[in-house]
């Protein structure tokens, strides 16, 4: 068992990004004016698959005030993507979503630029549209992309047809397993597709002095964005500067790269400045970057002990048109479909399908949600076969510190055993509750991705700070969060930290705000720069108090003797001395921490995501309350504990639970986008998708398990920003499942759906 | 095409003449100009706008009852002292609008001549009888409500015709009302379906008057018919299985994005039924607070 350490109290400083942002100071893309510039509007496809007959631009370029109109003809004949490259900038020969570009117009207004595309005359016969999962799937479906199998792929991955991708978990022998096994529980489950809808649509500003550009864009990953401009426009990496002025919000939507070289293109073009700033229905429609629709059927073979024997699964995750960054989904959504139980024989098959609309991409905590609401509703089925209290099901099943998971991964000390107990216990699990009333209790892991990063940190002669990062701040908190590591580091407070970040010209290399990793891979990079000062800054305090460096602690903004406080000189003293000489210079990015082994692991298509490395375990317990004569939910309140290691910052660790839950109730309830048969979405506004309010907010309580874990980011942390949206949809679930009698076995679980299951 | 305009009315005479002109009127904007954005209807050429008509702003007692002008505003129609003891569906459902910057901004002249039939406070001013007080240079007149609304966003109304107010009947003694909506979620939120009923109750406590009115399931806002027959009933589970299922028969509702007809058809007889069950509770002197929704959790709601 793994002991929940002592919550060190919470420090407290405002984010650096805090005031701009509550009190409309702050800038972001579409507040950007520069000279001379001119309006972008994008001519979509506006069919989900068709082949194009002709795209005609001429009367477009023709209208006064129009500068620029760009088509696949204009551009690099690129074929890009990560793993699957599949798709162009511009659409050529074939469209296959809404949402794709087929011409890009500046122009000296908005409104000028909107009639230019509107000008545009494209003529096209349309194609049947794949929109069916199941159906993609069958040997004789229609194909998205015809000419598949020329496409380069890298990595290991078996493809066919409309399968992008395709992954397998086999362990043991589920076939033998299910046959000794004394019940089986099958079941499946539906989930629609979703969006992260953040509250800024997105917004892109390029401006072009000679061969280099230089790109302001909301993006998560802004070298991401770089790299996908330099490939597709055939530019160095040091002639791309990537800026990110504030970001509002991501919720992964913004990961990837999108518009950037459109809009760089057209600049290039114009020789002036672009602007693109997204309506609300853009925002929807076009990005590459939804939360994917999946099918999950489940089978599973117990014993009557109440353990789990064997499991089949069988996964089908949305690809959409192209293959953004969802090529790692199926192995993801596998895991999910697993869950952190221990059983000896598994057999899962996930499969990434093509289908006729918007690509489907990393949205916080990719596949988690509904693999984790599958996978969980089926749970409480099992424990409602076996007549046995789901939590208690769930303690004798759930993996604990040295067991083995389901690919064969051995956990080292893991808190999960105690975030059921946590959670369960703060909301008093089992209590008397009102007839329309239940709790429904989820849990959820999710890995850490450890990777490369980098950061300067220096201090100037004053002895204030400065960090430079390539670390993205999408509102986590979590960049904000490196101004205490440096400061715990140099014995100095928070606030003489400044962050110079989200810029590829100045920070160096990080990943972005994607996949939980900023924590755990630049706070990493900001404490190995800060010991570098530190040691720097022990030198010359050796020097002026004649003691050994060894002896020096930085505490309190001052360097003293250890063991004598009252030997000491203030901090900024010593920078006087190092300006004069070899400045304060710190350049970090220390060693990520180790994926682990997992001895006879046998996946197929292994996209890299079988051995988890500082897993995150979570449990959640809703309380709801249903309406039966309208099947409306109402979420009550929601006990959270989750176990990502070390919490170093309190306040943003809470609210990262907070909204996680809130988005995974949106998720539960209200959030899935709607399509018509030919392929468009029907709700792509925000009065008919329905994001949680305010006024929807239940109470939420938070229990850290913070579990002592050697591989992972600072201290021990782990990451936490994707975890808390991983159970809440699945312990609303099984809250419905004991008021209706049963699953309600769609995503979201509208209230006419729950409506319906109750019929 | 001209250059659009848009002028500011200084009286309702002003109001008038420019509505003589072929303006239109715009009170909060919060359906003309969101609506134009989201590219319903162009936003019309010339604009007069009437929201500094502080004489249109009143709720006033007159010879008949009560006139709300058409410049009141949601988030006063929710505190009203008289709305909400008097006329208490309508500070419900004022109370539902959009969010607290939708109810500063929104008024019931707009909510009312805009004929959604997913308006809020337009089942409610059904059930209590109200007529709209319209005027144009060439006089004035009252309309019923029903001859008012002839189908989505259309109404009777000339377009030279200013809306100058609601004129709502005294309340009888021992009655009340109330309006219930389904949502799915707290604020932001349109009707799914929604009732509104008005009970008035004899001296042994029996129903003496009750109309319920249906939001979002036709056209228009519709009053439910064929009630008659509840006079003299007691309000108890077998007369609220009657309203419910009355309101379901009546209903002809459309399948959308929100909702299948099946579902809603079957929602707003629950709507019906609750509505009821509010407004003669609170005809029998039960405070129950504004808006029902939340003091009762409607639709899970509490
Ligand atoms: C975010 C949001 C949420 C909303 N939520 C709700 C809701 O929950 N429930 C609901 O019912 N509505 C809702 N609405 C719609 C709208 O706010 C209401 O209908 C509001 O009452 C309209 O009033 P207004 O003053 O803004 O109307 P305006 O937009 O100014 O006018 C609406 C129409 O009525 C005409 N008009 C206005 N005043 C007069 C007058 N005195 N005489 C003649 N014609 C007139 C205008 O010419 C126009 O055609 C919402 C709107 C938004 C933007």
């Amino acid at each position: 068992m793994a002991n929940a350490t002592e919550q060190k109290p919470a420090p407290r400083f405002v984010r650096a990004d805090g005031p701009d942002k509550v009190t409309g100071s702050g800038r972001y893309v579409a507040d950007m004016s520069l000279t001379g510039m001119l309006h972008a509007k994008f001519r979509y496809a506006g069919v989900a698959h068709a082949t194009i007959d002709k795209i005609d631009t001429s009367a477009a370029e023709t209208i006064p005030g129009v500068v620029s109109v760009l088509t696949a003809a204009d551009v690099p004949d690129v074929i890009y993507s990560p793993v699957v490259p599949d798709r162009r900038l511009f659409a050529q020969d074939v469209v296959r979503f809404e949402g794709e570009i087929i011409a890009a117009v500046a122009a000296t207004t908005p409104e000028i630029a909107q009639q230019a595309v509107d000008a545009i005359v494209f003529e096209y016969t349309e194609r049947p549209v794949v929109d069916d999962l199941e159906a993609a799937m069958a040997p004789d479906a229609p194909l998205v992309h015809e000419d598949w199998e020329s496409y380069a792929v890298t990595g290991d991955t078996p493809r066919d047809r409309n399968v992008a991708t395709f992954s397998s978990i086999a362990k043991g022998d589920a076939d033998a397993g299910m046959a000794e096994a004394d019940m089986v529980v099958k079941g499946r489950y539906v989930a629609d597709g979703c969006h992260a809808a953040p509250i800024e649509p997105r917004g892109v500003l390029a401006q072009w002095e000679g061969t280099k550009v230089t790109i302001w864009t909301s993006t998560q990953v802004p070298f991401d964005a770089r790299n996908g401009v330099c490939e597709t426009l055939g530019l160095a990496s040091n002639h791309v500067r990537i800026i990110v002025p504030h970001l509002g919000g991501g919720f992964g939507g913004k990961c990837g790269f999108h518009f950037e070289a459109h809009i760089a293109a057209l600049a290039r073009d114009a020789r002036r400045p672009v602007k693109l700033v997204f309506s609300r229905e853009e925002e929807f429609i076009a990005p590459d970057r939804r939360r994917e629709s999946m099918i999950v059927d489940l089978e599973t073979g117990l014993r009557s002990d109440g353990t789990i024997v064997a499991r089949r699964g069988w996964v089908a995750v949305e690809n959409g048109a192209y293959t953004a960054d969802a090529a790692f989904f199926p192995q993801l959504a596998a895991m999910h479909v697993a869950g952190p139980y221990k059983m000896d024989n598994v057999k899962i098959d996930a499969s990434l399908v093509y289908t006729n609309r918007q690509p489907s991409g990393s949205v916080r905590a990719p596949t988690a949600p509904q693999a984790c609401w599958a996978c969980e509703s089926h749970t409480d089925e099992l424990a409602r076969a076996l007549d046995m209290d789901p939590v208690e099901f769930r303690k004798k099943n759930a993996i604990d510190t040295g067991d083995t998971g389901a690919v064969g991964q051995v956990y080292d000390e893991i808190g999960m055993q105690e975030c059921i107990e946590a959670a369960t216990s703060a909301i008093d699990y089992g209590k008397d509750l009102p007839e329309n009333e239940a709790i429904g209790v989820a849990i959820g892991w999710w890995p850490s991705f450890p990777g490369p990063s980098g950061a300067f940190v220096r201090l100037d002669a004053d002895g204030l700070g400065q960090i430079v990062t390539g670390a993205q701040e999408c509102g986590t908190g979590a960049v904000m969060t490196l101004r205490q590591l440096a400061a715990d580091e140099l014995g100095m407070d928070p606030e003489d930290f400044q962050i110079i970040y989200q810029d590829t010209g100045v920070g160096p290399y990080d990943t972005g705000a994607t996949g939980s990793q900023t924590l755990l891979n630049n706070g990493r990079a900001v404490v190995d720069a800060a010991q570098q000062i530190a040691e720097q800054l022990r030198v010359h305090a050796a020097e002026q108090l004649e003691a050994a460096a060894g002896d020096i602690v930085l505490v309190d903004g001052a360097a003293h003797v250890a063991g004598s406080p009252d030997r000491s000189i203030p901090i900024p003293a010593l920078a006087e001395v190092a300006a004069e000489g070899e400045q304060l210079l710190g350049k970090g990015s220390g060693t990520p921490p180790a994926y682990p082994d997992i001895p006879g692991m046998n996946c197929v298509g292994d996209q890299g995501v079988a051995a988890w490395a500082a897993p995150q375990f979570s449990c959640h317990a809703v309380h709801v309350r249903l309406d039966p004569d309208t099947g409306v939910t109402r979420v009550l309140n929601v006990s959270c504990a989750h176990d990502s290691g070390t919490i170093i910052n309190p306040i943003a660790a809470h609210g990262q639970v907070e909204g996680g839950v809130m988005m995974g109730i949106g998720q539960a309830l209200t959030e899935g986008t709607q399509y018509s048969d030919d392929g468009r979405q029907l709700n792509a506004a925000l009065l008919e998708y329905k994001l949680q309010t305010f006024a929807d907010l239940p109470t939420i309580t938070t229990a850290f398990i913070q579990t002592p874990t050697t591989e992972a980011g600072p201290r021990g942390a782990k990451g936490l920003a994707e975890a808390p949206n991983v159970p809440t949809a699945a312990a609303i679930a099984n809250g419905i499942a004991k008021l209706v009698g049963q699953p309600v076995r769609k995503l979201p679980m509208t209230a006419e759906r729950v409506w319906e299951a109750s019929q | 095409m001209s250059d659009p305009t848009f002028t500011i009315a200084t009286s309702v005479d002003d109001a008038l003449a420019a509505l003589a002109n072929g303006a239109r009127p715009i009170a909060g904007g919060s359906d003309l100009f969101v609506g134009a954005r989201q590219g319903k209807a162009p936003l019309p050429e010339s604009i007069i706008a009437i929201d500094r008509l502080a004489e249109l702003a009143t709720i006033e007692a007159t010879s008949a009852g009560t006139r709300i002008g058409a410049m009141v505003n949601h988030a006063t129609l929710m505190t009203d002292p008289t709305v909400v003891a008097d006329f208490t569906a309508i500070a419900d459902a004022a109370a539902l609008v959009g969010s607290p910057a939708t109810r500063n901004v929104g008024t019931i002249g707009g909510n009312v001549m805009n004929g959604s039939p997913a308006m809020d406070t337009g089942a409610p001013l059904v059930v209590l009888g109200a007529t709209a007080h319209l005027q144009s240079q060439n006089g004035s007149r009252n309309v019923t409500l029903d001859e008012l609304w002839i189908g989505p966003s259309r109404t009777s109304a000339a377009p030279d015709e200013l809306c100058i107010g609601l004129d709502i009947p005294a309340r009888p003694e021992r009655s009340g009302s109330a309006y219930v909506r389904l949502e799915y979620r707290r604020a932001m939120e349109i009707a799914v379906v929604g009732a509104a009923a008005h009970v008035a109750l004899d001296d042994s406590g029996n129903l003496a008057e009750v109309s319920v009115a249906l939001t979002a399931v036709a056209p228009t806002i519709l009053a439910v018919d064929g009630l008659d027959s509840l006079v003299g009933q007691s309000v108890d589970d077998s007369t609220l299985a009657s309203v419910a299922e009355r309101a379901s028969e009546v209903a002809t509702p459309i399948s959308d994005l929100r909702a299948s007809d099946a579902y809603r058809r079957h929602t707003v007889g629950v709507m019906a039924r609750r509505a009821v069950d509010a407004a003669a509770r609170r005809a029998q002197g039960e405070q129950i607070a504004v808006p029902v929704n939340r003091a009762l959790g409607i639709g899970a709601s509490a």
